[in-house]
């Protein structure tokens, strides 16, 4: 497998790239839609609960950029890319190249938008005062973390999707569901004795863990961190697995 | 015959489609209908072929015989229901030109997308972009974005990029159609150089003076069988006797 992605790296590169820039090629913003959805979002976030609701969290602002940013990057990986083989049936049908660089493109140029858009967490981190520490530099052990997950289910969505349309809609349900079963607009310990339940969820140890280095100034919770890793591997194992399986009908089937 | 030759290799290959009266895409209907019986299709059965490097083939054979089939199995676009089919060598189809061009973009970053489709790296299209530009007749226009390109310029410029690859082995279905009568000149050309230099080349056309002019096998398919391999006169003047 990694040989031939080896070959076939400039392509990998090259439809990263344009997933980058096609998305939003024409549009007088460009690029910079990537960030300013997610900005949008957490001003109205922090409009419906720091005023309407009277949340009186310090920093609540930064506190939910931080989740959101990193829950950005999820939806569009999963929800955004579910239809990924469909929407590249044109091509499928008709050359042969390695078909996990489509998915693997989606989740990596959705790193690549994270990473850009860390940036605004550090703005909120200066202007607000919570300040730098060097536990920042965690920051790269999550994202794999994140990565490899989002690689393993965006697999097995992907594929499947290719026989069956529906399943499209089904992930979307579940993502937007998943949304407010993450600690994202709240800190899981808010739940006390249910956190545990909350911890059923990967996204929840790993925005926790982002909270952890930006937000608290700690380290990650190793254990967590660990264990969310080894299940998102077996997820990657599994769903590239399924994958193979089933990337053999996709030029038939789309 | 030298085994060690044989760069494509098909053996006892058979490939049926699934005939659907109404495809069951979604989920309501996978269920609703879930006894629907699909018909299959054998479009290809138990075929048996080796090509040799060096060789040009010519697939000839009436519409729906199975010519595009075999070589979209070739490219592993799609897989065979039985037996196998074994590729030496690097590959480039020449099926569908200009796959994955972006509208949106120019014609140079579009010759890398189309290139890299291919597995070409950054630096392998570095070396040939000048080739490509050139072979295009596109000039200054190659800094324009595709979409204002005429329909004829854009074939252009797919077919340039997909002859430049430089692969061992070129699988070309019915494009020698391209663009006016200097253009398919000059394409015809490059096949020629392309065959005097030892590459395999395996095309589908209905052109049966190009195949006189370029192959040297041509193997006719009729309804999924392999009819006759062998010297292209021979072939050709055969295959004309059943069509009148």
């Amino acid at each position: 497998m990694f040989k031939e992605l080896f070959t076939y790296r400039e392509l990998l590169k090259t439809s990263v790239s344009k997933e980058i820039r096609g998305k939003y090629k024409g549009s007088f913003l460009g690029v910079l839609w990537s960030f300013v959805n997610p900005l949008l979002q957490t001003i109205i976030y922090s409009i419906v609960f720091s005023i309407l609701l009277k949340n009186d969290m310090e920093h609540y602002t930064t506190f939910i950029v931080i989740g959101v940013l990193s829950w950005t990057w999820f939806t569009t990986s999963i929800s955004g890319g579910t239809n990924c083989i469909i929407v590249n049936g044109g091509i499928i049908k008709k050359v042969y190249f390695p078909r996990e660089i489509l998915p693997i493109s989606i989740v990596t140029s959705g790193m690549i938008n994270y990473l850009i858009s860390c940036l605004i967490i550090l703005i909120f981190l200066a202007v607000t005062g919570i300040g730098y520490s060097l536990n920042m530099l965690y920051l790269p052990l999550i994202m794999i973390v994140q990565y490899v997950l989002q690689l393993g289910i965006l697999f097995m969505t992907s594929s499947v999707n290719a026989y069956i349309r529906d399943a499209e809609y089904i992930v979307n349900f579940f993502v937007n569901m998943l949304f407010y079963a993450t600690p994202i607009l709240y800190a899981s310990s808010m739940f006390g004795r249910f956190a545990n339940i909350l911890k059923l969820n990967p996204m929840t140890t790993i925005i926790d863990s982002y909270r952890n280095i930006f937000y608290y100034q700690t380290s990650p919770n190793f254990t967590s961190l660990a264990i969310v890793f080894i299940v998102s591997l077996l997820v990657l194992v599994l769903g590239y697995a399924i994958f193979k399986k089933l990337e053999k009908g996709f030029a038939e089937e789309v | 015959m030298n085994n060690n030759d044989v760069i494509i290799r098909v053996r006892n290959m058979t490939k049926n489609f699934k005939l659907y009266y109404d495809k069951p895409n979604t989920l309501k209907e996978r269920l609703v209908f879930w006894n629907k019986k699909s018909e299959e299709r054998t479009v290809l059965k138990n075929i048996n072929l080796d090509i040799k490097k060096g060789e040009t083939v010519a697939l000839i054979g009436v519409n729906g015989s199975g010519k595009s089939t075999l070589l979209k199995l070739m490219t592993k676009i799609i897989y065979p229901t039985k037996g196998k089919i074994t590729i030496k060598g690097k590959l480039t189809s020449l099926l569908e030109l200009g796959a994955g061009f972006h509208p949106d973009f120019t014609g140079r970053e579009n010759i890398y997308f189309n290139a890299s489709i291919f597995g070409l790296t950054k630096k392998e299209i570095n070396n040939r972009l000048n080739d490509i530009i050139e072979f295009s007749e596109l000039g200054e226009l190659i800094d324009s974005p595709v979409r204002t390109y005429s329909s004829g310029m854009y074939m252009r410029l797919a077919f340039s990029v997909a002859i430049n690859v430089d692969a061992e082995i070129l699988l070309i279905d019915e494009i020698l159609a391209v663009g006016d009568q200097h253009f398919q000149d000059k394409c015809f050309e490059k096949l020629e150089e392309l065959k005097n230099s030892d590459k395999t080349i395996v095309i589908v056309t209905h052109d049966l003076n190009a195949v006189k002019k370029l192959c040297t096998r041509a193997v006719w398919i009729n309804q999924g069988e392999v009819r006759m391999d062998g010297n292209p006169k021979e072939v050709i003047e055969e295959y004309l006797k059943v069509c009148d």
